[in-house]
């Protein structure tokens, strides 16, 4: 019972606050071009999917799907070089003395300032190299540094353990330091995947560039024309893609850890 | 015949602090030996050294013939939190190379040898603290060690649980005949489980006085209390409270 109630409460005021939305841009006559009513937004994002079933070029959903397919493949790029950065780490501390001030250094420069760089580099042609590059660098970071964590947070005994044992270095780390840092990792990922998204759509504002094809460019595109349902419409595919991408991440990590998470067994 | 002899062994870190003074002693084949002394005194740190987990800083360990398969039980049960009972003591035969099969059929038997029969399957959170130090109690017996090393491992156990696993821990070490150390703080658990005594002194740790416990196994309950028990505990702490002032 209680869980239905926490279930339809945030329904609840959703429908509440859409009603009023849609009231009150009625009821003070608030421009369309200022802020458009809820059904408007819809009725914008129902064109879009009818262009899309006519197979009208240029849709919302088209240039979802292209920000989509940038945001996965940022992440995937992320979370395999950043788990093998970090691998590389745990077994050398002189590789990570060496390398590590140039993740950091990577991390803090704001990607905005990157992008016309990396833009020249890939050519205007190939602007979706860049945001796609531009993406990787976002989302690459939490994974280096929650798996680095992780790989370090086995349990110093469980460690003498292996060594009392004579444990080979293959042996530690896939018996003892990957199952150690899984719940880190995992945190990362999640991190990863909604930075991914933001990093995306970022770097394709930075891009400013038609051909790359993502949301943002629709966005700006709808802005200039003044349709600003239109933008509304974007904003609430791109919110519904970062809430899949969490989604989806939260329940991997429900699957591997709900049998030992947040156990005090040590 | 002697399966251990330490022979002055020291330890001080690299930030300078002088754990252990001076350790020596000689431990005889399939003998029950504690190593009491207030904390800090590098009783845990001589077990480490013992187990070729830490290197000490003068004198020399000697086994008698090759040094033998090692049992180490850590103050805390140290599992793996997301290995099932079983597979935790499989552990060092999976480590070794054997088939997972065999190490399974394995581990199943040490864990019915300490009273876990039927617990395979289960998560170390699915049992309590008792139960989580028997599987590491098993973990450690299961590839038949020579020596067991045990470092106050029934430290953090209530009072009735920490009495019935002296017990059982008495009933393995009977029919195995594993040469033990056992480090602890408590005066009274030394005196009940061993037959010997060595009382080390604060950091750094040495020794001042080699106490034998001549009393027959099995002791039961009524030892606890009894006036042999109350005379060699009083002989522990007149040393203790000697090397402390």
């Amino acid at each position: 019972m209680k869980r239905l109630i926490h279930l339809i409460l945030p329904i609840l005021l959703f429908l509440a606050l859409i009603w009023f939305w849609e009231w009150a841009v009625g009821y003070w006559q608030v421009k369309k071009f200022v802020l458009p009513a809820p059904s408007a937004i819809w009725t914008a994002l129902a064109q879009e999917a009818s262009d899309l079933m006519a197979g009208k070029p240029g849709t919302l959903f088209a240039s979802a799907f292209a920000t989509l397919q940038t945001t996965l493949t940022a992440f995937a790029l992320a979370a395999v070089t950043g788990i093998l950065l970090a691998a590389l780490f745990a077994s050398s501390r002189l590789a990570e003395a060496m390398v590590a001030p140039y993740t950091v250094i990577l991390q803090v420069t704001p990607v905005v300032a990157i992008a016309p760089l990396v833009l020249v580099w890939v050519g205007l042609d190939n602007a979706w190299v860049a945001v796609l590059i531009l993406a990787w660098i976002v989302a690459f970071f939490p994974v280096l540094a929650n798996a680095t964590a992780g790989l370090k947070a086995a349990d110093p005994n469980l460690r003498d353990l292996f060594r009392l044992y004579r444990a080979s270095r293959w042996q530690t780390f896939t018996r003892l330091l990957i199952p150690s840092s899984l719940p880190y990792l995992l945190t990362g990922l999640k991190t990863a995947g909604g930075l991914a998204l933001i990093g995306a759509v970022v770097a394709e504002f930075a891009a400013a560039s038609g051909n790359s094809g993502g949301l943002a460019w629709r966005i700006l595109e709808a802005g200039n024309r003044l349709q600003i349902a239109k933008m509304f419409a974007a904003l609430i595919l791109l919110a519904l893609m970062g809430l899949a991408l969490y989604a989806i991440l939260s329940l991997i990590e429900w699957l591997l850890l709900r049998r030992w998470h947040g156990a005090v067994a040590r | 015949m002697p399966a251990l002899t330490l022979t002055h062994l020291s330890r001080t870190f690299a930030n300078g602090t002088a754990a252990l003074g001076d350790l020596s002693a000689t431990i005889a084949d399939g003998a029950f030996v504690s190593l009491v002394g207030p904390s800090g005194c590098g009783k845990s740190t001589a077990l480490r050294i013992i187990a070729g987990l830490d290197e000490p800083s003068a004198g020399a360990i000697e086994w008698q013939g090759a040094r033998p398969e090692i049992g180490f039980v850590f103050q805390e049960p140290t599992l793996m939190a997301w290995a099932s009972a079983g597979r935790n003591v499989a552990l060092p035969l999976e480590l070794e190379g054997v088939a997972r099969a065999a190490a399974a059929a394995q581990a199943r038997t040490a864990l019915a040898n300490v009273g876990l029969a039927g617990f395979e399957k289960s998560l170390p959170r699915e049992l309590s603290g008792g139960m989580r130090m028997r599987v590491s109690i098993a973990r450690a017996l299961v590839a038949e060690p020579g020596a067991l090393l045990m470092d106050e491992p029934f430290a953090a156990l209530d009072e009735f649980t920490r009495a019935k696993l002296n017990d059982d821990l008495l009933a393995l070490w009977t029919a195995q005949r594993f040469t033990t150390l056992f480090v602890t703080h408590s005066v009274f658990e030394s005196v009940y489980l061993s037959q010997r005594i060595i009382v080390l002194s604060g950091r750094p740790g040495r020794v001042v006085a080699d106490i034998a416990n001549p009393a027959p196994y099995p002791r039961g309950q009524a030892y606890r209390t009894s006036p042999e028990f109350n005379a060699v505990a009083r002989d522990v702490l007149a040393a203790l409270t000697e090397a402390h002032g």
